[in-house]
């Protein structure tokens, strides 16, 4: 186990409904002793804003409504323009079709939870990508 | 200023005890000592040491249940007055006298998802495979109130549900649907959605020449939707968002009186995370502070509420779900009878919609979800709901496709045909189990309400945040009953097969070209009105919201005029401000 912390950023795309998801995945890794931080509903740009103000290790989005791939676009390249792709892991949870995953791990999602991700494979999961950049 | 009784107080004071018990005091007398000998000598010690069990399920009230049920449990159960008749007060037994003979439950599938044209013709597909309502789902940024050009609207037009950026829309997706006889649920969801999008229902009909007076449907309407169950980036205050409630039902009682102004909306808060108890004291709460306020508009309650409605999730445990919607139609004809002194049946009645549990359905081992879905719509059934939905088996997927629609339908219908249960009215009535449950859900409900009351009523506990830490302690406590076990689920943590393969599942094609084509109608739209009418028609929604004037009426002469939803929405925050949601975490 990492001796610092880890730190995750949590937020779900402008017009996104349901939170469910979000806050069982935030009560998860803070459980697991990881810094959680829930900035609610957000465009790519603010999103980015606060992954770099909050100085983050990941960076957490929802999306169950369609549209992961257009807006996981737009955060990726938001996060290349600032400096920031690489020094922080990208991980996406919700309902996308998966004729997308593939594109969705192209883009820079190193990590997708679908419904049904244990919290162990959460945990397990953010803890191996983090590790694997920090070592 | 008198302390204000609680409605348990109300209820306590008024409804006499004293009843006629079913049993009288010597067969009781002689089931408890036959009672005693059997357990004391046929049931085992360990089953007596286990004779209540808490029953663990997704979204469950965690009500003990007994091993055995006798007329122990309901020695006090007054027929007339506990059950009674079907249609007939207290409405235990159902809300009409035939029930599902007179008219079965209506088949309401939800549809949405795609174009305006797309969506029109899933209707119409539904529509002549039996479906005898329809049931409008809304893309995100329509529910969200944005219009389908505003940049936080990519990705999503078209998701969910159907943009609706102006009248045009409405008149696209109801095109050739006799509106005056299929009932038409529009999913508002919130309050201020409400006012902006059924106005727009509202033109497209008076465009075609139907009489609003005429027109049979629904709206949600539901400041919990707004308010508790919501993200979003923006937030009206609680207090607004239910003025601008009332605002709607005022003008929908009025105006459109045939229509459900009112979708006291249970189901959402409930799968957000909510016990079934709690979904049901919030939704009753909220219609008893309607109620109030409709009062001080000076209006009677009898008028007001015969157009109330309820929709109500129902999930995995199967009596308690029956119990519960037997036990709301018994509290809500107390409450309308004994607190607002109602005079006439049809304001006593807790008519409902009722949808399938969608957090209760898995991703994985898919097909399993057509087995819960099917048993928690008898359940709905059983319970007497007056209409349904049941979601699809692909709902960890993607939005239903319509082959996945049909089979929500069929499974409907074959419960409805096929099993013979609808013949006959409320056939659970006088299981010893469903009595007892029944009675217990009643109560349970009703301190609930309680509870709530004694922290200032429904918008309280949304101003202070404690139904938003409900949920979330909820979720947290669901989550680890999940996690370690506590809670099966098959397939998911009970006999979960090894590298379990995903079954092929067509998902939902989301073309970018839905909001290319909305942002080209919305361009042709802006150009062709009359701006400087729609500008005033805008200002005059700000002057409604600061005034106090029913905003609803002006929402309809914007809509008239040609303004957007997204346009409407921004007036609305102008006039009332920002309100930050009690943060959850």
């Amino acid at each position: 186990m990492n001796e610092k912390k880890i730190k995750v950023l949590l937020s779900a795309y402008s017009l996104e409904t349901h939170s469910r998801g979000i806050i069982t995945v935030a009560s998860i890794l803070r459980d697991a002793g990881m810094e959680v931080i829930y900035i609610g509903n957000n465009r790519p740009e603010s999103i980015i804003e606060s992954a770099i103000q909050e100085d983050v290790d990941v960076v957490g989005i929802t999306s169950m409504c369609g549209g992961a791939l257009q807006l996981g676009r737009e955060l990726m390249r938001t996060a290349d323009e600032k400096g920031v792709k690489d020094r922080m892991k990208f991980v996406l949870g919700g309902i996308f079709p998966p004729e997308e995953e593939a594109d969705l791990k192209k883009i820079g999602f190193e990590l997708l939870f679908k419904p049904g991700a244990t919290s162990d494979e959460i945990v397990n999961g953010i803890r191996s990508i983090v590790g694997s950049s920090t070592s | 200023m008198d302390k204000k009784k609680t409605t348990k107080e109300i209820l306590k004071e008024k409804i006499r005890e004293g009843k006629t018990p079913l049993y009288d005091q010597e067969t009781i007398k002689k089931t408890d000592k036959k009672f005693e000998m059997w357990k004391n000598t046929k049931v085992s010690e360990k089953d007596r040491e286990k004779w209540e069990i808490v029953p663990q399920t997704i979204l469950g009230s965690e009500i003990p249940r007994k091993l055995l049920y006798t007329p122990l449990d309901v020695a006090n159960l007054d027929y007339i007055e506990d059950i009674g008749f079907s249609g007939d007060e207290p409405f235990t037994r159902g809300c009409y006298p035939n029930m599902y003979r007179g008219r079965v439950f209506t088949m309401r599938q939800l549809s949405g998802a795609g174009s305006p044209e797309d969506v029109n013709k899933r209707l119409k597909f539904l529509l002549e495979s039996g479906a005898t309502g329809t049931n409008l789902a809304l893309d995100l940024p329509t529910v969200q109130m944005f219009d389908s050009d505003e940049p936080e609207s990519i990705g999503q037009v078209g998701t969910v549900g159907v943009p609706i950026d102006c009248v045009q829309d409405m008149e696209t997706i109801y095109d050739g649907i006799p509106i005056d006889e299929i009932s038409s649920s529009i999913v508002t969801h919130y309050p201020r959605n409400t006012a902006i999008i059924f106005p727009m229902f509202l033109v497209m009909a008076e465009r075609r020449g139907y009489d609003w007076k005429k027109l049979p449907g629904s709206v949600q309407n539901d400041v919990t939707m707004e308010c508790i169950v919501r993200r979003a980036p923006e937030y009206i205050p609680p207090a607004d968002a239910f003025r601008v409630q009332c605002d709607n039902i005022e003008f929908i009682r009025n105006e459109v009186p045939r229509w459900n102004y009112i979708t006291l909306n249970g189901y959402n808060l409930r799968e957000y995370g909510t016990s079934s108890i709690t979904e049901m004291a919030v939704a009753f709460a909220n219609g008893i502070a309607i109620i109030e306020e409709m009062q001080k508009r000076g209006y009677d309650p009898d008028w007001i509420s015969e157009r109330i409605a309820f929709f109500w999730s129902v999930g995995n445990d199967f009596f308690e779900e029956i119990a519960r919607l037997r036990a709301a139609r018994r509290l809500w004809y107390k409450i309308m009878k004994y607190k607002f002194d109602s005079k006439q049946s049809r304001s006593q009645l807790e008519r409902c919609h009722v949808q399938t549990s969608g957090i209760s359905l898995q991703r994985i081992e898919p097909y399993n979800n057509v087995i819960r879905a099917a048993y928690q719509a008898l359940a709905a059934i059983l319970g007497g709901c007056q209409s349904l939905h049941v979601d699809s088996y692909t709902e960890a997927y993607s939005v239903p496709l319509e082959e996945d629609s049909l089979l929500s339908l069929r499974t409907q219908q074959i419960i409805d045909v096929e099993t013979g249960v609808t013949q006959v009215v409320d056939p659970m009535a006088g299981s010893f189990y469903i009595e007892n449950l029944t009675d217990i859900m009643e109560e349970k409900i009703l301190e609930e309400i309680e509870e709530i009351e004694k922290q200032g009523g429904y918008v309280k506990i949304i101003e202070s945040g404690w139904i938003h830490n409900r949920i979330s302690r909820f979720i947290e406590e669901e989550r680890r009953k999940i996690d370690d076990g506590t809670i099966k689920v098959v397939g998911y943590n009970y006999y979960r097969q090894p590298d379990v393969k995903e079954p092929p599942i067509k998902c939902q094609e989301v073309s970018e070209e839905i909001r290319e084509n909305q942002i080209k109608k919305l361009k042709k739209w802006r150009a062709e009105r009359d701006n400087d009418k729609v500008e005033s028609c805008l200002d005059e929604i700000v002057d409604a919201c600061r005034s106090g004037e029913n905003v609803t009426y002006k929402t309809l002469a914007a809509a008239r005029a040609g303004a957007t939803e997204g346009e409407m929405r921004k007036k609305f925050t102008e006039a009332f401000g920002l309100w930050k949601q009690p943060l959850v975490l």
